[in-house]
């Protein structure tokens, strides 16, 4: 034996008498206190092992070594997940080493603070930007599209062909024939923006909307409330007393934020959690509630039901702020009008005047604030006029004849029509199509209302089902009735955004606004030919049915068909549209590789840089200066460049700045001459040979930083500091976040609360919280007032696939992280309920097929008994690269030729097209599938 | 003096979201040799966990002090992290289908979500490891060469990586399977409690970098920090396995889940996790535990007051951190 190990043996026997057998140990521990004690035996060994002459603990310092950095830059990631997280960049020897929160936000008295802001992503990034998934260099296709052969060519090359292109479908088909779109990767990062923004305004081509795009659009929200921005910072939860997490899985989802949640409920909050599946966020929560999918509507109608029935109402509220005791003929369920009153009033500009029932003179009296609709909507009344009721004690309830010109008629309230409509949803009837049953129903409708102030959190998965709008226009309700939306800690939690007039000033200066946005689910209606999908899917009779709709909404011109002419050319910037887009290869085939000419403007590879004929490189979150608002939190939030950006990759305003020259200097090396282009009316007058100096402003912007100071400077509500000034400090809280919502002096949305709290009549028709809604076709459908209509599925295919944001990727980003890949199961799963499986003949961890009529894809099963009985779990954004035929869960999402009619009513005061407002959600619920196991890969 | 560190995990706060995982992951497991490493990991419970079935593998302290003998798991046990053929796919043109490049049978995170029972009242929960630091550890017992050791200023335990000639006794004799073999330094490797921060005032990134603001640290006899009032005034945090033996310093406030249903759909009294099951884990003290934060929860609910529940929600972030001079970076 070697002397060494004698030694060793030496000591181990030695250890081995210093150490008290754990029994007795603990038994001495109890007798005299615990701190102490295990610290003295601790201590006896630590004596012994210091007793040997050898140099112990040398290694330490390697360790205290590796804790070491040459310099800190202030960053995040500017993606599209609404975390704004601050986080501080560590550089060692030239590369960015590790990143960390930085974690300390001012602390408030009334709520926990904001930090720290991150997640595993975020902490991952300082790896996932040097992996090998990264575009260094710009690349020209030249293999077949999706082949994966490409050259690498210079930016010069790169852009002068591009710019060529440009320039040739402008000849030849008009600006509106390139499309420029933006995804998560660059729209949220704001100067960003506002460089491709203003490059669009200067050309004219498309900018597709993906708002409603990827069926966020809260189309419900906008119809109750004359606004989509309704969301207020996330310490609002801690406010509430009752939050009923709803359409979200914010455990999973706002991962900075879920905490607000866990402490609310310590702190007496009740956390109430509806979801089908048992999720994270359910875990957590006070009380789990479980409907079948899709059926929310029916569950929310029924606490509706046994709020009316049980007196929970807030009556003074409803009768100011609502449409609810608005009168209503009986005979044409139409609201009662001022031209119906008098032959003066239809000719004179008296359009859109509303009465309620004074009970006080026992007579119908004009509603404050109602009339005068001159577009835009609202603009004028919200300034001048008021809801304020005065001396009127509106009835909620009650019929009454009245005297028009049809003669007499009789008249109710909005209020007995919702009665009506909500005794369709009993608890007990309710209860039949949730699978929620009546006690719980009535339970958490008291809970609910008797909580002050009571929440509802909701994501935008109600914005993906065809009836979602109903849904929202029922939560808007719940909260309504109760009193709910106004108080701190109240309200629809869905979103806020920026209102970041820098941003629009900067796009527009000097130009005057000459951009042309579309909705990007009537272009791939048309130009994708869905109406064929949804033939052979859901029918012809639907499929002709909603179609005459589109056809007949488009003739009278109240929605542009700008779906009509296809795109010659796309630019697809930090924008993996190949990889969200329902119907899956369908899409990619009949208006994706349609295109003549695909441009990506990407950091990292995805499906839609492998099927583009340009790539080009796009610097990471670390090498980049920018500047961010997320409204979750009252934070701006910098960029700064860390290191500067690997390969020959450049930030996205430098490729716009770029692109701009080149374009201006083929344009005069070609001779291009200015042309006219009609955008919604107006003729602007575009010359491509200017477009340089217009976009530099004469020179003056010339650098990123140039415009996050434009934004600074000219954006209210962002404190006034330069740039340096920012990005030593990384962030800084926004002015008008005293509260937990925002007020007008904040760069957010906070109209809602101005009619709330200074009686502002709301941007809706009838200038009210508005319920009810006489469109001919709402009447048609039904859809007057909320409610609840069965999703739509495919015959002979028994299970929903639900779907949620990821919790290890953001979108399609870092979906293909070794580490986030490790920390999953390596490869796409779906998760299944183990009886459904069983049935099936499937284990845990086998091969699926997931299949209907539209189509097929694989993935790996994945048990949880959390799984309701009759439907499937997958995260989306999986990128269709990872999965057999480069064909993700997209295939058998049937649904992009889905078109809800009455989303495309118009001609109604505030319905009727209006981009990122009202328009129809591209949606992604309304379809059945079935599995089965396939043979392994 | 000497001192023992400790942390407290509030489960009720834990969301199973891996940043931890990821923040130890970039703060000292990158390097070649340490792709199955994760001396932090978060695993679903009820779950084989990570590595795999480490719950059955033996180590710990016998009834008569002896170690209770153990064994090393197998490397598929762990499910290493490897590179994907991105390269391949979209520079190369010669694979079609973007994955990794070695194919997993197991992983670190595998269950996650697997929930158990029969729904819709199933159960799960999140829980994260890291090396308990234990008072009583048996992977310093267990070392021939005795390259473990003790800290007296801080009770943490470190291996020695010029002393460890790789034996891997240590790896069998821990019960909680929280020791690594790096296969290039060909040395046993485990979490340090991030001793070269603690130096500096700053806490362990696990703790710093946890969003859901459930990792408490401070020393476990400072009767004025919250380690000292929820392990000991208050008994709501308690250790993983006990019955192994180790005294770890790290502690769980168990988790409340909603409740169950009954066969009517109406709510039960009937806890969702099975008592039995979260006393196999966390213990006798189980019960008082859960039973002392439904009651102080209630208080609040009524508008009372409650230093439990105050100190678990933290309004303050920076409070979870009772450190002398905390830094925060």
């Amino acid at each position: 034996m070697k002397k060494i190990d004698l030694e060793m043996n030496r000591i181990k026997e030695e250890m081995r008498v210093d150490y008290f057998p754990a029994i007795s140990r603990r038994k001495f521990l109890t007798a005299s206190g615990l701190a102490g004690l295990g610290l003295m035996l601790k201590f006896s060994h630590l004596k012994a092992a210091t007793t040997l002459d050898r140099p112990y603990r040398r290694f330490e310092d390697v360790m205290r070594n590796k804790f070491t950095w040459d310099r800190v830059a202030r960053g995040t990631h500017g993606t599209n997940c609404a975390g704004n997280c601050a986080f501080n960049v560590f550089v060692k020897d030239g590369i960015v080493w590790r990143e960390e929160q930085q974690g300390e936000y001012e602390s408030t008295d009334d709520t926990p603070d904001y930090g720290p802001r991150g997640c595993q992503k975020g902490l991952r990034h300082a790896k996932y930007m040097y992996g090998n998934q990264r575009v260094l260099y710009p690349m020209k296709r030249v293999g077949k599209r999706g082949e994966g052969k490409w050259e690498r060519v210079s930016w010069e090359q790169a852009l002068t062909e591009i710019a060529d292109k440009f320039i040739d479908v402008v000849e030849k088909d008009g600006p509106e024939s390139i499309s420029w779109g933006s995804g998560t990767q660059m729209s949220v990062k704001i100067a960003s923006y506002a460089a491709l923004a203003r490059l669009v305004n200067i050309t004219g081509v498309t900018v597709p909307e993906f708002y409603s795009g990827v069926g966020d659009l809260p189309t419900g929200v906008y119809t109750t409330l004359g606004k989509v921005y309704v969301g207020d910072t996330m310490s609002a939860i801690y406010k509430s007393k009752c939050v009923l997490v709803w359409m979200a899985n914010p455990a999973v989802t706002r991962i900075p934020d879920a905490h607000f949640f866990w402490e609310a409920k310590y702190n007496g909050t009740k956390v109430i959690s509806i979801s089908p599946e048992f999720t994270p966020t359910a875990m957590h929560s006070s009380l789990w509630v479980n409907p079948k999918p899709g059926t929310d509507a029916a569950l929310a109608m029924a606490m509706v039901h046994t709020i009316i029935n049980e007196n929970l109402i807030n009556e003074p509220y409803i009768q100011e702020q609502t449409d609810l005791p608005f009168l209503v003929r009986t005979d044409t369920k139409k609201f009662l009008r001022k031209e119906d009153t008098s032959i003066v009033s239809t000719l004179a500009v008296e359009d859109n005047i509303f009465y309620l029932w004074d009970k006080k003179t026992n007579q119908a009296v004009i509603a404050p604030g109602t009339g005068l609709t001159d577009p835009p909507l609202g603009r004028d009344r919200r300034k001048f006029d008021t809801i304020d009721l005065g001396d009127i004690d509106p009835a909620l309830e009650g019929r009454w004849i009245v005297s028009t010109l049809d003669g007499d008629v009789e008249v109710t309230t909005v209020f007995e029509f919702l009665k009506e409509e909500a005794e369709n949803f009993t608890p007990e009837k309710a209860s039949e199509i949730t699978g929620v049953s009546p006690e719980v129903i009535r339970q958490i409708a008291r809970d609910f209302a008797k909580a002050q102030p009571a929440m509802i959190y909701s994501g935008y998965a109600a914005c993906k089902w065809i009836h979602g709008d109903l849904l929202q226009r029922s939560f808007v309700l719940l909260l309504s009735l109760t009193g709910n939306i106004g108080p701190e800690g109240s309200g629809l939690q869905i979103s806020n955004s920026p209102k970041v007039r820098g941003l629009m000033a900067f796009a527009f200066n000097g130009i005057g606004p000459a951009t042309r946005m579309v909705s990007a689910t009537n272009w791939d209606y048309e130009q994708g030919n869905m109406i064929e999908l949804t033939k052979n899917v859901y029918g012809k009779e639907l499929a002709e049915e909603w179609d005459g709709k589109y056809q007949e909404s488009i003739k009278e011109d109240w929605f542009p068909q700008y779906g009509k002419k296809g795109w010659k050319m796309g630019f697809f910037a930090g924008n993996n549209g190949a990889n969200w887009r329902a119907s899956g290869n369908k899409w990619r085939k009949d208006a994706f590789e349609t295109l003549e000419s695909i441009v990506a403007i990407v950091p990292d590879m995805g499906v839609t840089s492998h099927y583009a004929d340009y790539v080009l490189p796009v610097a990471h979150h670390y090498e980049r200066a920018d500047i961010m608002l997320q409204a979750r939190t009252p934070y701006v939030q910098i960029l700064d460049a860390a290191v500067p950006p690997l390969g020959e990759s450049k930030d996205d305003f430098t490729i716009v700045h770029d692109f701009t020259k080149m374009l201006s200097k083929r344009a005069k090396e070609r001779g291009m001459k200015a042309f006219h282009d009609n955008v919604d009316g107006k003729n602007i007058r575009r010359d491509f040979k200017r477009a340089f100096d217009l976009f530099t402003m004469n020179g003056k912007v010339t650098d990123v930083k140039d415009v996050i100071q434009f934004i600074i400077n000219t954006t209210p509500g962002i404190p006034k500091m330069s740039f340096e000034e920012l990005a030593a400090i990384g962030k800084v809280r926004v002015e008008g976040s005293d509260k937990t919502y925002y007020d007008k002096e904040s760069p957010y949305h906070s109209e809602i609360m101005e009619s709330v709290n200074e009686k502002r009549p709301y941007e809706t028709l009838t200038s009210r919280q508005q319920f009810y809604i006489d469109h001919d076709w709402f009447i048609e459908y039904g859809e007057q007032l909320p409610t609840h209509k069965e999703p739509l599925s495919i015959e002979g295919y028994p299970l929903r696939m639900m779907m949620g944001h990821a919790r290890h990727g953001i979108h399609s980003m870092w979906r293909d992280d070794p580490l986030m890949l490790t920390l999953q199961r390596g490869k796409p799963d779906i998760y299944v309920n183990p009886d459904d499986a069983k049935a099936r003949g499937v284990k845990d961890g086998d091969n699926l097929r997931i299949f209907n009529t539209g189509g097929e894809f694989f993935a790996m099963a994945h048990f949880s008994a959390g799984i309701q009985p009759g439907m499937t779990f997958m995260y989306h954004g999986w990128d269709p690269m990872m999965f057999k035929d480069q064909q993700n869960f997209s295939a058998v999402i049937s649904t992009s030729g889905l078109i809800k009619p009455t989303s495309m009513a118009g001609d109604y005061g505030h319905l009727g097209y209006k981009i990122l407002a009202y328009a129809p959600n591209q949606t992604y619920k309304d379809f059945t599938c079935d599995f089965e196991k396939a043979d392994d890969v | 003096m000497a001192r023992q560190i400790a942390m407290v995990m509030d489960l009720n706060k834990c969301i199973g979201c891996q940043t931890c995982t990821a923040a130890c992951k970039s703060m000292w497991t990158d390097e070649p040799g340490q792709e199955h490493m994760l001396w932090n990991n978060v695993e679903t419970k009820p779950g084989e966990g990570y590595p795999k079935n480490w719950e059955k593998n033996g180590g710990g302290w016998n009834k008569d002090g002896t170690i209770n003998p153990g064994t090393i798991p197998n490397p598929a046990d762990y499910g290493s992290i490897c590179d994907t053929n991105a390269q391949e796919v979209y520079f190369d043109g010669k694979e079609k289908v973007l994955g990794r490049k070695e194919s997993m049978e197991y992983g670190p995170n595998w269950n996650e979500d697997s929930s158990v029972g029969e729904y819709p009242n199933n159960y799960h929960f999140y829980v994260p490891r890291i090396c308990n630091h234990c008072t009583n550890p048996t992977c310093l017992e267990a070392c021939p060469v005795r390259a473990i050791y003790k800290r007296e200023e801080d009770g943490i335990v470190l291996i020695d990586q010029d002393r460890c000639e790789g034996h891997r006794e240590c790896n069998k004799a821990c019960p909680y399977d929280k020791i690594y073999f790096n296969m290039a330094t060909k040395t046993s490797q485990k979490c340090i409690f991030c001793f070269p921060r603690l130096e500096e005032g700053i806490p362990p990134a696990c703790a710093t970098q946890c969003p859901g603001r459930l990792r408490f640290i401070g020393y476990l006899d400072d009767e004025n920090g919250p380690i000292h009032k929820l392990v000991y005034k208050w008994k709501v945090a308690l250790p993983l396995h006990e019955e192994y033996g180790c005294e770890p310093n790290v502690f769980y406030v168990p988790p409340i889940l909603p409740p169950t249903f009954d066969e009517n759909g109406n709510i039960s009294d009937k806890p969702r996790v099975p008592i039995e099951y979260m006393e196999s884990l966390f213990g006798k003290g189980t019960k008082y535990a859960l039973k002392t934060i439904e009651a102080e929860m209630k208080k609040k609910e009524a508008g009372k007051d409650s230093e439990l529940m105050d100190l678990l929600i933290s309004k303050d972030w920076k409070a979870l951190f009772n450190i002398p001079d905390v830094k925060l970076m």
